[in-house]
Formats: structure tokens, C-alpha cells, sequence
């Protein structure tokens, strides 16, 4: 009784629409609405993407922390991107969730798919694959003439960034921090990583580790010539970091007043905002091609 | 007797029943019970609503039961076996040893049932050869010693636990975070009828040794002098236990202090005879896990909050109190 009551109520909740089948950027199939109108976005920097595709119409939730642009704070909220609610997902009704693999926990994943809702997972894990997360979320949504102009200024301005960076023959050694505490750093195969070389530095982080963490004293010992936290810490935690730090004038960074705060969502989120975070760590590491002052980096 | 246990039996299934109506109730979309009864008995009226409440959170529902019912459940058991009301699967190191299996199965990336219960069951057989291992040489029966070698293992567990989560690639780590957070809603009914068929048995066996488990608790050897195969008995309730509360752990992570906490509240109430105190355990358990996942639901004004960190809240002071008092 209660399978059949189940199905009379799954069939009456799934949309009647037409359909078309599309192979997402970790390269399964999904089934998703021509046009999909009541849309999850199940990360922070998907609901960033679909704003700047112009599509936020079409979306009827998002993630707790997706704080960008202001009209996402409005959206109703199913929970954080590891700790969906399911329920408040299923009473949104949405005929699509777009999610983050590795983010979302695969077994929420699949209990989302088994309530009928199609679920798109991109995977953007460099600066080439958030250019195609957005060319495939465009494309996704019809965002049409939206897409290919989002997507070639992004692509520009890549090629602005690697055209400044070409100019200078100096590669500084870079210690990115992200976050206040504790001290974790990125590696070379990460997004932050790729972001220090494309600004045009070298990552004192060498090895396989992703995110290791660090000791006051191993940065010391790494000595780099420039220090970046990326944190949503305000100016006065920053100031009293940079403090404790003065007292070290071994570290060229600190002799070199080269310590610089960057907002972490500019280079966390696999985002268009993400082109802004490759601008200030690129001003950060050569003031003398940008001014960081001109830009929004806090 | 038998009436007295059908007697409390059925008071404790009403009980049961109506946390459980109040869990299908209550959820973060819509809280008024009148129209969630009304969306079961009239699916068509409000398909949506009957939709959250048959698929999402039944199922929840059901699946914060059958945890309540079975770390209770190895609770008793494990009081009664090691005579020391406070023993219990976490913290004796049987729920750290199935986390340690249920992690590395999370690792390899094996589905939740049976792969993560699997290796759940394997860790906390491990724990429980390790704390018997440690407790052996003097008594079985030692209380303190007993305790000691458990929080010991629970020790070397989380560090464990630790470690695991520090050398793994992140893209795993995210499911590891989200278990040991636990979350009662990554489970479909089907899945969840399954948990039930396999844990059914264990409720079966562990009521049928229940006498046993009477003359245990009065210690080894009146039970041998009754003619109860001591080792075989034991033996059989510690494995049938672990097996039970792995399978657990492996879906629903870490849930402390539940067998401390029913065990207890119905030994004061209902006395301490072990065939009364298997079914009051299985259904109050039940009971006490939704209502604390309720909390869970509810208290935070945004969100929720792990289920654990609940049982934990309540069971932890409690823990304290009772250690105290025994001490005085």
C-alpha cells in the first residue's frame, strides 16, 4: 500500500516537461528539462555562476553560505553544500540541482536522484575547467548570447593576466595562506596553486599534499618574499596577524612589508569571481604590472 | 512474567509510535502534524507534503529507531556481560573501532550497506578482541579494569580516526566529514526494511539468551552453576552485538551514550530482569534516538545539528552523575 501510495505521489511531483539528455563535466548522463526553470544550486560558486549567466530567474534555492552577488542571500537555503537538507530541497520543488562533485556528499547525491531529480555535477578543478563549468552551465540553462560573452571575458581576461605576468622575468616566492588558523597552504595541483603560478609566482608549497599544513616555523624556514592570506576575516584580525609577524624581519616577506589580505572567496570558488582573485594575487606578487588598490580585493 | 512483559511491551509501543508520528511531522519544510496525517490518509491533497513525509522523513524515521533500538540494546547487553552499568559500545571502544572500518570503507568507496557495514563490523570486532585482549590476565569481570582498557581503545581510535582523515585526498574527505557527523537521512525505506530484516534476528537471539543474561549479571559463577555455557553465551551476545551496532555506525557515524542512558532510565523504572528489560530497551530506544533526532531538527534556528552531539549532550553529564555515585 505504501509502495503504491509512493508512486502515485512520485509520479504527481516530477514535472512533465520535455526532456533531453546531456553528458555533464564528470562525464555522466543526466536527464534534464529543455528548459529548466526551478533550479538548486548545491555550491556557493554555482549559484555565483548561474547569477552571471543572467539565469537567477530560474533558481528557487541555493547553499547556506552563498553569500554573492546580494540577490543570492534572498534564496531559500537547503542547508550547507556538505549538509543538504533533503527535505527543504524535495518542498522546493526543483526540476534540477546542480551540484559539485567531491563536494556533496555522494550519499545525499544519490538519495536526490533516487526522488526523481535530475542532478548535474561539474567539477571544476583548474582555471581551464571553471571556463567550461560555465561555457556547460550556459549551455545548460539556453543562457545563449549570455554565455559566450561571459566566457570570452573570462578567457580575456586569463590572457591579460598571462600577457602582465610575461613582462616581468621576476617569479617571487610566494606563501599563500588560506584562512587564519590554522595554517593550511596549497599546493601545486590545486586551484589556489595554479592561481600563484599564473600570477606569476612560485609556490613555496612543493609535494603531492593538497592542503598540508604548516608551523610558524617551517614558513619561516621556507622563506618566502610574498604572503598572502585569503580570509573573509576583517581588516582588524589581519592587522594583528601581520603584527605578530612583523618580529620575524628574517622573512623577506615581513622585511619586504610584502603581506597582503585577499577575500578567500575570490579564490575559492571555482566562480567567475575567480578572475578577480587571479587580479589581486597577481597585484600582490607584482605590484609593479597592477595596483591592488584599483581593485576589490577585501 | 509474560504478561507483564506484554504489558510494558505495548506501553512502550505506543510510545514508540507516537514519537514516531511526531518525527514524521516535524521537518524543515512544514511542522503541522494535522496535515501530515491528513497528507498519508489523502496522498492526492497534498502530493508534495506526503511525498517529504513517505520518502524523506519515514525513512529517517525509521532508521533513527533501529539505532536507538540497537545501541540500547548492546548497552544492556554489555552491562549485564561486563556487570558494570557503565559499559557500553562507545565507550568501550566498539563504536571507534567500527568508525575506524566504516571510515576506511568510506575510503575505498564502498556503498554503505553491506561494504561500510562490513568493515564496520570487522573494526569492531577488532576493538572488541583488543579490550577482551587488555582485560584478560585478571577478570573479564573487572569492572574498572574493564573501563579503562575501553577508553583506552577509544583513545587509540579517534587518533586513528585522526590520522585517517588527515591523509585523505579531500575529495573523500568531504563524505568522511558528513558521516562522522552522523545524518539519519542517507537512507531510502528500502534500504532502511533491509537494515531491519538484518537486525531483527540479533533482537530475537539477544531476547531468547535474555534469562542468561539475567544469571551473567549476577556473575560468572552462579551463571555456571546454572548450567549456562558461560563462554559460548558470551561469546555469542558480545559478537551478535557488535554486528548489530556496526551496521549502525556504518550509517548513521557516532552516537554516544544511547545504550548508557535507556539502559539505565529503564532498569530504574522497570527493575533489572533482563526479559523485561530486552524489549523495554529495543522500543525506549527507539523512542529516545527520534526524539533526540527531533531535537536535533528543531533546536537549531537554522539548520541542524548532528543527532550525536544531542545523545552526547544528554548522555555525557549523565555518565558523570552515575560514575559519581557509584563512586560514593
Amino acid at each position: 500500500m505504501t509502495l503504491m501510495l509512493g508512486s502515485i505521489v512520485f509520479s504527481s511531483v516530477k514535472p512533465i516537461s520535455a526532456e533531453k539528455m546531456v553528458v555533464d563535466p564528470t562525464g555522466r548522463s543526466v536527464q534534464v528539462p529543455d528548459h529548466p526553470k526551478r533550479i538548486i544550486a548545491l555550491a556557493a560558486n554555482i549559484t555565483e555562476i548561474v547569477f552571471a549567466l543572467g539565469q537567477q530567474h530560474r533558481l528557487v534555492g541555493a547553499t547556506r553560505y552563498s553569500n554573492y552577488p546580494a540577490g543570492a542571500l534572498r534564496l531559500p537555503k537547503v542547508g550547507s553544500y556538505i549538509r543538504l537538507d533533503l527535505e527543504r530541497i524535495l518542498a522546493l520543488r526543483p526540476d534540477l540541482c546542480i551540484g559539485v562533485k567531491d563536494g556533496n556528499p555522494i550519499v545525499i547525491v544519490r538519495r536526490i536522484m533516487e526522488l526523481g531529480i535530475p542532478f548535474y555535477a561539474v567539477d571544476p578543478l583548474n582555471i581551464n575547467a571553471v571556463v567550461e563549468t560555465v561555457q556547460a552551465i550556459g549551455d545548460l540553462l539556453n543562457a545563449g548570447e549570455n554565455t559566450s560573452t561571459l566566457v570570452n571575458q573570462m578567457q580575456n581576461r586569463i590572457n591579460r593576466i598571462r600577457k602582465l605576468v610575461a613582462r616581468s622575468k621576476s617569479r617571487p616566492r610566494v606563501f599563500l595562506q588560506l584562512g587564519i588558523s590554522p595554517m593550511v597552504s596549497a599546493g601545486p595541483n590545486t586551484l589556489a596553486g595554479e592561481l600563484i603560478t599564473l600570477a606569476g609566482g612560485t609556490n613555496v608549497v612543493t609535494g603531492s599534499a593538497r592542503y598540508p599544513v604548516f608551523s610558524k616555523e617551517q614558513v619561516l624556514s621556507l622563506a618566502p618574499d610574498v604572503y598572502i592570506i585569503t580570509s573573509m576575516a576583517r581588516e582588524k584580525v589581519f592587522e594583528d596577524i601581520k603584527q605578530e609577524w612583523l618580529q620575524w624581519q628574517q622573512m623577506p616577506a615581513v622585511r619586504n612589508r610584502r603581506i597582503y589580505l585577499v577575500n578567500s572567496d575570490l579564490t575559492d570558488r571555482a566562480s567567475p569571481r575567480l578572475l578577480e582573485g587571479l587580479e589581486c594575487l597577481t597585484a600582490a606578487i607584482h605590484p609593479e604590472l597592477l595596483d591592488m588598490k584599483q581593485l576589490n580585493c577585501q | 512474567m509474560i504478561k507483564r512483559i506484554s504489558i510494558i511491551s505495548i506501553i512502550l509501543l505506543a510510545v514508540l509510535l507516537l514519537t514516531m508520528i511526531l518525527g514524521v511531522s516535524v521537518g524543515s519544510s512544514d511542522r503541522e502534524i494535522l496535515r501530515v496525517v491528513n497528507a498519508i490518509l489523502h496522498p492526492e491533497s497534498d502530493p508534495m507534503l506526503s511525498a517529504i513525509v513517505l520518502k524523506i522523513r519515514f525513512p529517517r524515521v525509521l532508521l533513527a529507531v533501529i539505532a536507538g533500538s540497537v545501541l540500547s540494546l548492546g548497552g544492556v547487553v554489555f552491562q549485564s556481560i561486563l556487570r558494570n552499568p557503565l559499559a557500553e559500545p562507545y565507550i568501550l571502544g566498539i563504536s571507534g573501532g567500527a568508525a575506524i572500518g566504516a571510515i576506511l570503507g568510506i575510503i575505498m568507496g564502498l556503498s554503505r550497506f553491506p561494504g561500510v557495514g562490513f568493515t564496520a563490523f570487522a573494526g569492531s570486532i577488532l576493538s572488541l578482541v583488543l579490550i577482551l585482549y587488555l582485560s584478560t590476565g585478571h577478570s573479564l569481570f573487572q569492572k574498572d579494569r574493564l573501563l579503562l582498557s575501553g577508553v583506552m581503545v577509544n583513545a587509540f581510535c579517534s587518533a586513528v580516526i585522526m590520522f585517517l582523515v588527515s591523509i585523505t585526498r579531500d575529495a573523500r574527505l568531504h563524505n568522511i566529514i558528513f558521516w562522522l557527523m552522523g545524518d539519519f537521512s542517507t537512507i531510502n525505506t528500502l534500504q532502511a526494511s533491509i537494515l531491519l530484516l538484518a537486525i531483527i534476528p540479533c533482537f530475537i537471539l539477544i531476547f531468547m539468551l535474555s534469562h542468561t543474561l539475567n544469571l551473567l549479571s549476577m556473575g560468572k559463577e552462579s551463571a555456571q552453576s546454572s548450567g549456562v555455557r558461560t563462554r559460548l553465551i558470551i561469546l555469542v551476545q558480545l559478537v551478535t552485538t557488535s554486528f548489530m551496532v556496526s551496521l549502525v555506525v556504518g550509517y548513521c557515524g557516532l552516537l554516544g551514550f544511547v545504550g548508557l542512558v535507556v539502559p539505565h532510565l529503564m532498569r530504574t523504572r522497570l527493575g533489572p530482569d533482563h526479559r523485561v528489560l530486552v524489549p523495554a530497551c529495543i522500543l525506549g530506544g527507539g523512542a529516545y534516538m527520534v526524539f533526540c533526532d527531533i531535537l536535533a531538527r528543531t533546536l537549531p534556528e537554522q539548520g541542524e545539528m548532528p543527532t550525536g552531539v544531542v545523545t552526547a549532550l544528554i548522555g555525557a553529564p549523565l555518565f558523570i552523575y552515575f560514575l559519581k555515585r557509584s563512586n560514593s
